[in-house]
């Protein structure tokens, strides 16, 4: 056979398989549909960046003009909302149980006389961190909070003995730390979690689209015709089915950049050609990895849901929100094992930090590794594209 | 009069002996069927172990970090010394220029940079506030969280020391998920969004097996036994419930204490809490399997949706901040009250009188879907008897 005859046999099977994608709706949904649902969805949930006006309790004992004054400061934070005051700690702990608060600030009676006599009054406070983000962001607002009680404390005092502030600031503050969140700083937890999720979806629905769209064809008993189109060479057949899919895919991914780096503006400090590379590379190792799967198990429902399966855990195994590097040492090697893993490692690098590419080139080489997965399977798949017969 | 007495006795009667009988048959048809005993079985089996195992470690230990000390002082090594003594936080060098330490961070051999200017410890000892900067890679809110509360930690330490005494003193008790563990917050709502998700989806698979298989493409075999909606909605349901006790039993009582997760629940409100949830996610599941053609097409269209009903649940974005769109959108999922629950009662202790929002509404949920179920149902055997008629 010529090249000349391979390459018309390519564009066949590719025209059987786009009106294939045409008339099956599934097919749209999966590959248009759920990845532009995710992506309204999850930048629309997270537009305020941070959570903000995070309920809490405060229990004031005390009830002096410093109390209150406490209290006020600690309402003043963008990130806390002081929603109730409750007359006991156990009726705040309730409310903590009813989901209404995440926190509770406690002033302990006499708090006021006590700070000024130097009887050291111990404040307390409580956050529910059955709810790690908003327990997290409330520590740090009641934590800044009891610390500038310490401070307006001395302040009174110091200032009747006649020192100046920025000095009795010095004391009670000696080191002040200053913090530069690289690459985001605003802290935005949109930023941080849909540079991963979202492209995390885009493999999940990649694996399920390319293993369907090979099963089917053993399913429906279409895989002969298949095969014939393709001058029974399975490489043409995998290529011609498979190029329609990653024109649009790549299509989709570079939609999601388009609306993440451009329309919202979330850091792109190496550019746009590092990221795209990245991505076109994140959908093609994705549709090898189908490929590999569907060739170890040609039968739909156990390649779908080893797909599905697979692309599930890849939102944890990830490492975003729970860093690889603590994870089990076998989980740290299985993580290799996930294309979104090495794109997680590119995008920190090149978007969010903007380093030399020479540092990301074992994502990008692993990347485009997974590109060989299919030679391993290669023979076994055709053999049950031939061979096998469905059974329901 | 008495007639009509028995002939309503017999109809009872008979639809009892037809539950039993589609009971048995649905029963036969998930263990035969390998991609529904993958949902029902090895999923909730495998998944809770697997995600209980990679969250396992709870918090991050010894996050690297380095330290450019242009002071090189008492102060500022002291400061370091103590900095690398903290549990979270290892400081793995410490340079003379800040270039040499960016390449670390870019070598991925430290995760931060905690920088001493060179007056650092002069201003202090001048009076003044001595100001330390820290740079955190952000690719984990983890490593930020590690490194600023450690520095904190020690700057406030430090600075009790020279002023000698502490005005004020603050304790911080961080409640129910005590360790802060990131297993001990986000394995039991995904524990349940399994049980909601698995149900979904095999449930769709059988649905859209028996699609695929019975004449003309309905839903029900076409015997006498499947004539009364309320026979077959309920003899497939006893089927999913006695399957998930089990599966619940593994999930959310076993699992938790195999990998020591936080369970401060009792175990009767647990019980009582699951109930309305099982049923409103096999109403729901039957409702959605009757829109389900082929087999395939539940995982192709659900298995991303188990992302989407994490968050929207409110556990890990907080419900305060979800937009009022996906919120209400949300409400109709039996996960979202499910989650919020189940957290609440399992890791805060709640009763059922603290989550009555939450159960009130699965009861809800549970109502509704059965209505829709039966409907879709309904339907399909009206369909199929007028299909068989032609």
């Amino acid at each position: 056979m010529t090249s000349g005859g391979h390459i018309s046999a390519l564009l066949r099977v590719a025209g059987r398989e786009i009106r294939r994608l045409i008339s099956h709706p599934i097919y749209l949904f999966c590959m248009v549909g759920a990845p532009a649902l995710s992506l309204v969805f999850f930048l629309t949930l997270m537009e305020e960046g941070l959570p903000s006006a995070l309920p809490v309790a405060v229990v004031d004992m005390d009830n002096s003009a410093a109390s209150r004054s406490l209290v006020r400061r600690l309402d003043a934070f963008a990130q806390t909302d002081v929603v109730m005051q409750t007359p006991s700690f156990t009726e705040a702990r309730l409310e903590v149980q009813k989901g209404n608060i995440y926190g509770i600030y406690y002033i302990p009676k006499g708090f006021s006389v006590k700070a000024v006599t130097g009887q050291q009054p111990v404040l307390s406070f409580y956050t529910n961190q059955s709810s790690i983000v908003p327990g997290s962001l409330l520590f740090r607002d009641m934590k800044i909070t009891s610390i500038l009680a310490g401070a307006s404390v001395g302040l009174q005092k110091g200032l009747a003995q006649g020192e100046t502030e920025s000095r009795l600031m010095a004391q009670i503050q000696p080191v002040v730390i200053d913090t530069h969140a690289t690459g985001n700083p605003w802290l935005n937890y949109s930023v941080y979690l849909n540079n991963a999720i979202l492209p995390g979806i885009l493999q999940l629905m990649i694996l399920l689209v390319t293993v369907f769209s090979v099963s089917t064809e053993i399913k429906y008993a279409t895989a002969h015709e298949w095969l014939r189109t393709g001058n029974n060479s399975l490489t043409v057949c995998l290529l011609g089915k498979l190029l329609p899919h990653t024109a649009l895919f790549t299509a989709v991914a570079f939609a999601f950049a388009l609306v993440l780096y451009g329309y919202c503006s979330f850091p792109l400090n190496s550019g746009w050609a590092p990221m795209l590379a990245a991505l076109f590379l994140l959908v093609t190792a994705s549709q090898a990895m189908g490929v590999f799967m569907v060739g170890t198990l040609p039968v739909p429902r156990l390649g779908l849901s080893l797909a599905g399966l697979f692309g599930m855990i890849s939102f944890s195994i990830i490492g975003l929100s729970y860093p690889v590097s603590s994870m089990h040492p076998s989980l740290q090697a299985l993580s290799n094992l996930f294309p979104i893993r090495h794109y997680f490692l590119i995008y920190v690098d090149q978007a969010l930090n903007g380093r030399d590419l020479f540092y990301s080139w074992i994502p990008y080489t692993c990347l485009a590794g997974f590109l060989l997965l299919p030679l391993l399977t290669g023979r076994y798949l055709k053999r049950a594209l031939a061979s096998l017969h469905y059974i329901p | 009069m008495k007639r009509k007495e028995s002939r309503l006795g017999h109809i009872v009667k008979e639809g009892i002996l037809d539950i039993f009988y589609i009971w048995k048959e649905e029963l036969r048809e998930v263990f035969k069927d390998q991609g529904v005993m993958i949902f029902f079985f090895l999923v909730p089996l495998v998944y809770p172990v697997l995600y209980a195992f990679i969250y396992d470690n709870e918090v991050v230990r010894d996050a690297r970090l380095v330290a450019v000390d242009l002071c090189d002082s008492h102060t500022s090594r002291e400061f370091i010394r103590r900095v690398d003594a903290t549990p979270d936080v290892q400081v793995i060098a410490v340079c003379s220029t800040m270039e040499e330490a960016r390449q670390m961070m870019d070598r991925k051999e430290a995760y931060g940079i905690l920088y001493f200017p060179a007056d650092f410890s002069r201003t202090i000892h001048l009076g003044g506030q001595g100001h330390v900067s820290l740079y955190t890679d952000m690719s984990s809110m983890l490593y930020y969280k590690a490194f600023l509360l450690s520095a904190t930690e020690v700057s406030l330490e430090m600075g009790k020391e020279q002023i000698g005494v502490d005005p004020v003193p603050a304790e911080y008790v961080a409640m129910y998920n005590t360790q802060n563990g990131f297993a001990g917050f986000l394995v039991p709502p995904i524990l349940m969004l399994i049980i909601q998700q698995t149900l979904i989806l095999g449930i769709c698979m059988l649905g859209g097996t028996s699609r695929e298989k019975n004449r003309f493409h309905s839903l029900l075999p076409d015997t006498e036994h499947y004539k009364g909606t309320l026979r077959v909605i309920f003899g497939k349901s006893l089927v999913y419930v006695l399957l998930y006790t089990l599966v619940c039993l593994w999930t959310l009582a076993i699992v938790p204490r195999l990998f020591s997760l936080p369970q401060t629940g009792d175990p009767w409100t647990v019980f009582l809490f699951l109930l309305p949830y099982l049923f409103a996610c096999i109403f729901l599941a039957i409702t959605l399997s009757g829109f389900m053609t082929t087999r395939e097409s539940p995982m192709m269209i659900f298995v991303f949706t188990s992302i989407l009903f994490l968050f929207i649940s409110g556990i890990s974005w907080p419900k305060e901040s979800i937009p009022v769109f996906w919120k209400t959108l949300g409400y109709f999922v039996p996960s979202t009250p499910g989650i919020q629950g189940f957290v609440r009662i399992n890791t805060t202790g709640a009763t059922l009188n603290e989550v009555a929002n939450e159960y009130h509404l699965l009861w809800i949920h549970a109502g509704f879907y059965f209505i829709t179920a039966c409907l879709v149902y309904r339907y399909q055997l009206i369909r199929s008897r007028k299909l068989l008629r032609t």
